[in-house]
């Protein structure tokens, strides 16, 4: 016989927060960031340092919070555009990567495609004289087209060889990175930077050191795209038709068959809009928050973008908030070490420990439901002890 | 009480909304076949799953042999000689037979005389001994994925009894063999019974039953309705109690009327991924009005004609021609528009899609067109009608209506939704294969007499069937399959059910 | 000629044990993105120990510290490895996420510490433990043997001992009971509980084997190509790893075979450049040799590339 205790109240509250499936794709990931939170202050506390103030300088240093004092020409609101500046191609990376992941496909390559579409937009429309009306829009096209190529030329191989997409794009990115970096060492070099060229500020998608009453703020003008294109993702995988055909690909191959999907076309498409992503990842990355590319070197975002991505459950709302979120703990980072005495590298633990507890996120669903069980077992049981009961009685 | 081997004694189990068994109490006698009724869902398989140790009761008790136990795992199951034959068999499709046998319990060699490693040599040979010792003859260094389900389920069986089991638990063993197979299977059984093994058969394929089994327990919903000696029992008894009501075993149907040739397949050849053909030179015509069935051993090349028909396999010989167009190489949509509807074997892998909703998935196949898509934009509007209207029409079952994640819904309920919608679509052409493959009496009759109405209606069928009594109740044409060649063609009422057997075995017509 | 076997192999063996690493917790059903992450832990993990033990200068005790070092890298992989296996098993995250998560969390706990022990050690806040570069040795003899003697000269230390390795774990593998029921868990893990083995257990032991090896694999690596511990041990020889392994089909002969085309064409590269005299420039183009080639190799071997059946399926038991 089962033991027959009853669920402790500490339980049924998680039961009752956690339980409602359909708001769990929200509460959970909130519940791995607060536990997270928890387990940061912590390791802030072992180091002898306030996780309060931590925090609070955390916020600061990305401007969501005032801070005590500002340097000259800056305050709240230039730290603000300044984290806004590093979340745009975060955001575009995170969508990139969930669109082929809806499909069923897995997006390693972002940063290959971000650096190919940053390059090439770079030695087009970077070095020339164009005027910024002209320049801006070319620029977006450019990224969106390379990115793109790039993308559709891994979903061909995919479909025509059965290579798999994940050995294509560590292949690409090593190739990228390498022959990318022969080229701007070649002929693109800046000997003191070594750096490639700085591209001319009227091709730059961030407008840096605008003078705004009385301050010197960087305007990064292609977050004016980041809420809309994510809400575009959105509605292209959910009321298209082409969304529709991605999803089931990605469900069901063979069903997509049996719909009459042409399934190599759908994982062609599906690549390539996801390289557009990426492409527009690169563009305001490489010609926005940086103004010339470092050879030999493949961004981390493309990674980060994989995590970031799986925080915001795959779902493009939930993506612009993580991807604000990571920006703003690793942005407050270095306000956050200069002011409370913990090394930089904190920033990249408390990111780390957040995907962490997001990881978790199906343990949770999982503990969640069991506990679930046992309230309605007992519901249960304490109906039929009562029916008996009354049976007796009468 | 020696004399009974298991007894379950007022078992209860409950999960989340659902008594699955509800104070059921069983005995069983060594040496005996014992079979277990019920229609799906009636909580068989829930009572063995206890029994095998793969879940705990919430009440009542188990003896073995005359001792209280707490059967908490599998391999406790294992210890007390127990072993089951699962429905969904649980074999590596890389390892050979011979490991997927000896899996846990490998016996050691030494590798290069020195090291640690399993013997895979000696396991060979006793696996040989061992099948040949019960009539399941195998070739053990065959790998899993080379093998036909029923060599598969020989597979498991012999896991069973290299495991000495002395009890043996078989859970719907003929839901995926075809009639021969099912013969050789209850032979199988008999041996082992006379070997002085216990078998317990979960099934609710009543002349399977009336063919081999000694006494008989019926559950209905949970409950225990009666337990009673076979040979006193009729089918009709036991089919009543099973359901709960009176059922009729065949399908009133009227006379057939046919029309124009709707389907002509002419000389169609296909070949399989190793380009070996397993439809040869195969040719016959089906019109408006009839219903032609295609009877045959499973493997012989009825799937793959209904996969060439509908354009899931590609043909490399012969022609296709609807209602007297050649559609031979258009693709699956274009066919689909043409006038094909296409029940598939395989509801889960192929017919829907399990982790979308139910008006997602019963607009599958017409997504693309008005009213559920204008310009590349989808309709939310048309989806919901249309998803309202056929579970109203159809009865299909479902937790939440349109919104329903299909992956919750039963099998019943799943095929319901397939068939609805492969009938919407109002094709002159309707292909079903399998299409009551795991179904319970009710859900079998009920999709029976849609199919006759759609006959009636004037659609051609094409019926695709391992089940020989559904061929014989319903077809007005039969086509018997065997090894990848249309043996015979001839209209139902001149044909008996020995004869279609025959010919699945490939007897060749007179 | 030499030169690219000699340089070929010091990169591919060390490549070729991070790969087996990742075939075994792949087999297993155990996605493993996280080799990167291993592979630089395990790294870290050995040169700290050879800090602690030489405080801070390794002159003069090379030899003992290198195997030290090796030493320690294995447990250090295999303990930060345990990380992805609580994450992917008991926890049953997403495979992909965790192997991200790990790689992230690697990078920035080494950084973190390598800095902090450095404070303490010599007081300075430095990202880099230097370690000494591993010795190298030639079998008399052979090695005078035009093509096939190169395989034998200039061999570092930890070449035949990575062998030796290799070869244990083929065994593991292949041969032992133990990798027989690792293997059907990543085909089909309810035919493994049914027949009464621990799935979970299984998977952990695969998982932490992994990081093992790749711990192995990093410190090899720390000891030829960059003579000391930094951040830039983390250049994507992890995911270089994966993408042999994925190559050779998740077996660990083809395996070789993958790792083997990626060094020689990397020394290839390198002796090319040199010896056509072109600017340093130019050794990035040639860089790309190997991955140009594996991806013209895919394009004819793909056809039946097949990864464990239950990769990167979370295992419930209650499912049917």
């Amino acid at each position: 016989m089962k033991k027959t205790s009853s669920v402790n109240p500490f339980k049924r509250g998680f039961a009752a927060v956690l339980g409602n499936e359909k708001s769990q794709g929200i509460t959970i990931p909130v519940f791995a960031i607060l536990l997270s939170l928890v387990a940061c202050a912590i390791i802030i506390l072992a180091l002898g340092k306030n996780p309060l103030t931590a925090f609070t300088s955390l916020l600061q240093g990305s401007g969501v919070l005032p801070k005590v004092t500002y340097a000259a020409k800056k305050s709240m609101f230039t730290d603000f555009m300044s984290m806004i500046n590093e979340f745009t191609p975060m955001l575009f990376a995170a969508l990139a990567v969930a669109l082929a992941l809806k499909t069923g496909l897995f997006n390693i390559g972002v940063s290959g495609q971000m650096l190919v579409a940053g390059f090439i937009a770079t030695i087009t429309v970077g070095y020339s004289k164009l005027p910024m009306a002209a320049a801006l829009p070319l620029v977006l096209i450019i990224g969106i087209i390379s990115g793109a190529a790039v993308g559709a030329l891994i979903g061909w191989l995919k479909h025509r060889f059965n290579i798999n997409e994940v050995v294509t794009s560590i292949m690409l990115n090593y190739i990228f990175e390498y022959l990318i970096s022969y080229f701007i060492n070649s002929y693109y070099i800046n000997a003191i930077s070594r750096q490639s060229q700085a591209i001319s500020a009227s091709a730059s998608l961030t407008l840096a050191n605008v003078a705004l009453g009385g301050l010197k703020v960087d305007i990064p003008l292609g977050f004016i795209l980041t809420i809309p294109v994510a809400f575009l993702v959105l509605f292209l995988l959910n009321r298209t038709r082409l969304g529709y055909e991605l999803k089931v690909v990605g469900l069901n191959r063979r069903a997509a068959k049996y719909a009459g999907i042409n399934v190599g076309r759908s994982l062609i498409t599906s690549m390539a809009l996801s390289g557009a992503l990426a492409g527009l990842a690169g563009v305001t990355l490489y010609m926005g928050y940086y103004t010339s590319i470092q050879p030999r070197v493949l961004t981390s975002v493309g990674f980060d973008s994989i995590a970031v991505c799986l925080l915001g459950n795959m779902h493009p709302i939930g993506i612009l908030f993580s991807s604000l979120l990571i920006t703003v703990i690793s942005k407050g980072g270095n306000y956050m070490s200069s002011i409370v005495g913990v090394p930089e590298e904190i920033t990249e633990m408390i990111t780390g420990l957040i995907l962490l507890f997001s990881a978790c996120g199906a343990f949770i669903r999982y503990r969640v439901s069991i506990t679930k069980e046992e309230i309605t077992e007992e519901k249960l049981r304490a109906k039929s002890a009562a029916a008996a009961e009354g049976g007796e009685k009468a | 009480m020696d004399e009974f081997i298991v007894e379950m004694r007022h078992i209860t189990k409950r999960f989340p909304g659902i008594t699955a068994n509800d104070d059921v109490s069983i005995s069983v006698k060594k040496g005996e076949i014992f079979a277990l009724l019920g229609e799906n869902g009636a909580g068989k398989s829930t009572l063995m799953s206890m029994l095998f140790g793969m879940y705990e009761p919430d009440e009542g008790e188990i003896y073995i042999r005359g001792k209280k136990v707490n059967i908490t795992s599998p391999s406790h199951a294992t210890q007390l000689n127990i072993g089951m034959v699962h429905q969904h068999f649980k074999l590596v499709e890389n390892y050979t037979i011979t490991e997927n046998i000896i899996l846990g319990q490998e016996p050691k060699a030494r590798f290069l005389g020195l090291l640690p490693s399993v013997d895979i040599k000696g396991s060979n040979k006793k696996i040989a001994e061992l099948s040949k010792k019960y009539g399941l003859e195998v070739d053990p260094t065959k790998k899993i994925e080379e093998i036909n389900v029923s060599t598969r389920q020989r597979v498991e069986i012999l896991k069973m009894l290299y495991r000495e089991a002395e009890i043996l638990i078989f859970d719907e063993p003929t839901a995926v063999l075809t009639p021969q197979e099912i013969e050789f299977l209850l032979e199988i059984i008999r041996g082992l019974r006379n070997s002085g093994k216990t078998v317990i058969l979960i099934t609710h394929k009543l002349e399977e039953i009336k063919k081999v089994a000694d006494r008989c327990a019926i559950l209905c919903r949970g409950k225990l309705v009666g337990v009673m000696d076979v040979a006193d029992t009729s089918t009709k008894t036991m089919a009543n109690m099973m359901v709960g009501r009176d059922v009729s075993f065949t399908t009133e149907k009227d006379k057939p009327r046919f029309g124009a040739e709707v389907l002509e397949v002419s000389h169609l050849t296909v070949k399989n991924h190793d380009s070996l053909p397993v439809v040869k030179d195969v040719s016959f015509k089906v019109r408006a009005g009839e219903i032609f069935a295609i009877a045959g051993v499973s493997g012989n090349g009825q799937t793959e004609v209904a996969d060439a028909i509908t354009g899931l396999a590609d043909s490399c010989g012969g022609s296709i021609k609807l209602s007297g167009r050649d559609i031979t190489k258009e693709s699956v949509r274009e066919r689909t528009l043409a006038g094909i509807s296409y029940i598939p074997e395989d509801r889960h892998e192929v017919g829907l899609v399990l982790d979308f909703d139910l008006a997602e998935n019963l607009a599958l196949r017409e997504y693309f067109k008005e009213p559920f898509c204008r310009k590349g934009i989808l309709q939310e509007a048309a989806f919901e009608e249309h998803g309202k209207r056929l579970i109203e029409e159809y009865d299909i079952r479902s937790g939440q209506g349109t919104v329903t994640s299909v992956r919750s819904m039963s099998g019943g309920n799943q095929q319901k939704a397939i068939i609805a919608r492969e009938i919407e679509l109002g094709s002159e052409l309707m292909i079903f294969v399998q299409p009551t493959r795991g179904l319970d009496i009710g859900a079998i009759e009920n999709i029976h007499k849609q199919i006759i109405a759609q006959r009636d209606e004037g659609k051609a069928i094409l019926l695709v069937s391992l089940e020989l009594d559904e061929i014989i109740n319903l077809a007005d044409t039969i086509g018997v399959m065997y090894n990848g060649e249309m043996l015979n063609i001839a209209p139902a009422e001149t044909l008996t059910a020995n004869q279609v057997g025959e010919y699945m075995m490939g007897v060749k017509a007179v | 000629m030499n030169t690219i076997i000699i340089d070929g192999l010091a990169f591919a063996l060390p490549l070729f044990i991070i790969a087996i690493g990742g075939i075994f917790s792949e087999r297993s059903g155990i996605t493993n993105l996280a080799l990167e992450g291993f592979l630089g832990f395990g790294a870290f993990f050995g040169a700290v120990m050879v800090m602690a033990f030489t405080g801070g200068s390794v002159s003069g005790v090379e030899v003992p510290m290198f195997f030290t070092a090796l030493i320690f890298a294995v447990i250090g992989g295999a303990l930060f490895a345990m990380l992805h296996a609580l994450l992917c098993i008991p926890f049953k995250a997403n495979q992909v996420i965790s192997g991200v998560v790990i790689n992230i969390l690697s990078a920035a706990l080494t950084a973190f510490f390598t800095s902090q022990i450095n404070t303490l050690l010599v007081g300075k806040p430095t990202n880099k433990f230097v370690l000494s570069v591993c010795q190298k040795f030639t079998v008399p003899g052979i090695s005078k043997i035009p093509v096939l003697g190169a395989f034998f000269t200039d061999i570092y230390y930890y070449e035949p001992i990575i062998i030796v390795v290799a070869l244990v774990a083929a065994y593991v593998l292949y041969k032992s009971r133990f990798g027989m029921r690792l293997r059907a868990c990543g085909d089909n893990p309810h035919a493994v509980d049914a027949a009464g083995i621990d799935v979970a257990k299984t998977r952990f032991i695969a998982v932490m084997i992994s990081g093992g090896l790749s711990g192995l694999g990093g410190m090899c690596f720390a000891y030829s190509i960059s003579a000391s511990f930094s951040p830039s041990i983390y250049a994507g020889y992890g995911f270089l790893a994966i993408a042999a392994l994925i190559f050779g089909n998740w077996k660990i002969g083809p395996t070789l075979g993958a790792c083997l085309i990626f060094g020689f064409a990397r020394a290839a590269g390198y002796q090319l450049a040199q010896t056509l005299g072109l600017p340093s420039t130019f050794s990035d183009v040639i860089m790309i040799l190997p991955y140009v080639l594996t991806l013209l190799l895919l394009m004819f071997f793909s056809q039946n590339n097949r990864a464990p059946r239950a990769l990167g399926e979370i295992y419930d038991k209650g499912k049917r």
